[in-house]
């Protein structure tokens, strides 16, 4: 059963995805936004103010800031100030390389989180997938934020090079007194490209599942719900929340269900032109969504776990909305041996009729 | 849980009204908590200055003939829930 309260419908996001840039100055295997230069057309500052104007009438709790890289905005820090005057609490995902004391000083208010991306626990690693010395950076950064008590996470996306360092990073990050979060690896933006060479097998997914019911400090936002086991349902949604709790706001002003469905066929609405309240109540694309079963599911033991997964995930894979996460637990126990995932989940589900 | 006692918003918590009833935001989490409240009790009520007392007669005024009784221990265990998920505090009015 999904939530009753949310299939009420409710008035406004509870958190929007705001992408204020594509600019990056690294050039991530993975990127979902497929960043690089700035391009035409992003929001100006006031267009932003505006924007931030909307959100904290509309009461969107939360706000979560992404790119590119936020800190290469000339206005970012003043669009946050801007943001913090009015109450809304601003999560900031930053490659770490622009942060240094004087940045992490203007952020100490209380109403910020961010979130360093690391993708490997060793610089070999991460800096295969980000670039050379965004390793350096990035735990630099992590120092100057955690020095002054911010709340900091290292994120990682969950690929074939970071998975056999999780442990690593989980302590790397410890010892600068942040939490981890790993996200899932989408095959969106540059990922597109880079897919099948850094996913994860359905073996790993299912280990990898097996490792965050022993790692339960470790948070993944909402993006393994579709494989994690009971023990983890408390910690999180259990849904994809695209259209009923979130959106997502690209640099150009454009509203989208959420960062991973930047498509055209996804296109919501354009900022400053329609408003963010009009497209959330009647854009066609979030009804649509809000009212996306996904039936060859419904029998399947998890069902109630996951829902059917991440839309964009079967979007990206097979083109088409309202398919199974291909990616879902009963998906990757059914690729092995019953021995195998009676082994490896102990019992805790079995594979169900996820019409694969 | 005084008829006299009023509550504020612990800190890193916000709320907004929804069809439901309250939506709360904690920030700490962070986490939310759908509050089945329908349209009974308004989210300045979080402000400190609303004693139980009056909002068990706003409640009551607003629906005539609703039993106080029954109406306070409704708010009573509303609070009393919201207080055990660190959503809210007790705040004396001066």
């Amino acid at each position: 059963m999904s939530n009753p309260y949310v299939d009420l419908g409710l008035s406004a996001p509870v958190n929007v995805s705001w992408e204020v840039t594509f600019a990056c100055n690294l050039s991530c295997l993975h990127c979902v936004s497929d960043s690089g230069p700035k391009r035409n057309g992003e929001l100006t500052t006031e267009e932003c103010r505006r924007m931030i104007d909307t959100l904290a009438s509309m009461k969107v709790f939360q706000v979560n800031i992404g790119g590119g890289e936020p800190f290469l905005r000339k206005d970012f820090l003043d669009l946050m100030d801007y943001a913090h005057q009015k109450g809304i609490v601003t999560c900031i995902s930053t490659n770490g390389t622009l942060i240094d004391d004087q940045i992490a000083g203007r952020l100490d208010n209380g109403l910020v989180y961010l979130q360093v991306s690391l993708d490997g626990a060793r610089a070999e690693t991460n800096d295969a997938i980000r670039g050379e010395g965004s390793f350096r950076s990035a735990l630099r950064a992590l120092e100057c934020l955690s020095k002054r008590g911010l709340g900091v996470s290292i994120n990682t996306v969950l690929t074939r090079l970071s998975f056999p360092e999780l442990d690593q990073l989980e302590g790397l990050a410890d010892s600068f007194g942040a939490k981890f979060r790993v996200s899932r690896f989408r095959p969106s933006g540059r990922g597109k490209a880079n897919w099948s060479e850094l996913s994860v097998s359905k073996e790993d997914l299912l280990l990898f599942s097996e490792w965050l019911s022993r790692h339960q400090q470790v948070s993944t936002g909402d993006s393994f719900f579709s494989v994690s086991h009971e023990d983890r349902k408390s910690l999180g949604l259990n849904m994809c929340g695209a259209c009923k709790l979130t959106c997502c706001v690209s640099p150009l002003g454009e509203v989208y269900p959420c960062a991973f469905l930047q498509e055209k066929e996804f296109l919501a609405g354009k900022l400053p032109q329609d408003s963010l309240q009009f497209i959330w109540e009647n854009a066609p694309v979030f009804h649509s969504f809000r009212e996306l079963e996904i039936r060859s599911c419904e029998s399947c033991l998890r069902f109630d776990f996951c829902h059917g997964g991440c839309p964009a995930m079967a979007y990206h894979t097979q083109r088409r909305l309202g398919l199974p996460d291909p990616e879902c637990l009963a998906n990757c126990v059914t690729r092995l041996p019953v021995t195998a995932w009676r082994h490896e989940t102990g019992d805790h589900c079995g594979p169900g009729s996820s019409g694969n | 849980m005084g008829q006299e006692a009023a509550y504020c918003l612990s800190a890193g918590v916000q709320v907004r009204r929804e069809k439901f009833g309250l939506l709360f935001y904690d920030y700490r989490g962070p986490r939310l908590y759908f509050a089945p409240t329908r349209d009974l009790i308004q989210e300045g009520f979080f402000g400190g200055q609303v004693t139980v007392a009056d909002l068990t007669g706003e409640i009551c005024g607003a629906n005539g003939g609703w039993p106080r009784k029954i109406v306070q221990g409704w708010i009573e265990r509303t609070l009393e829930t919201l207080v055990g998920k660190g959503l809210i505090c007790e705040q004396s009015v001066c």
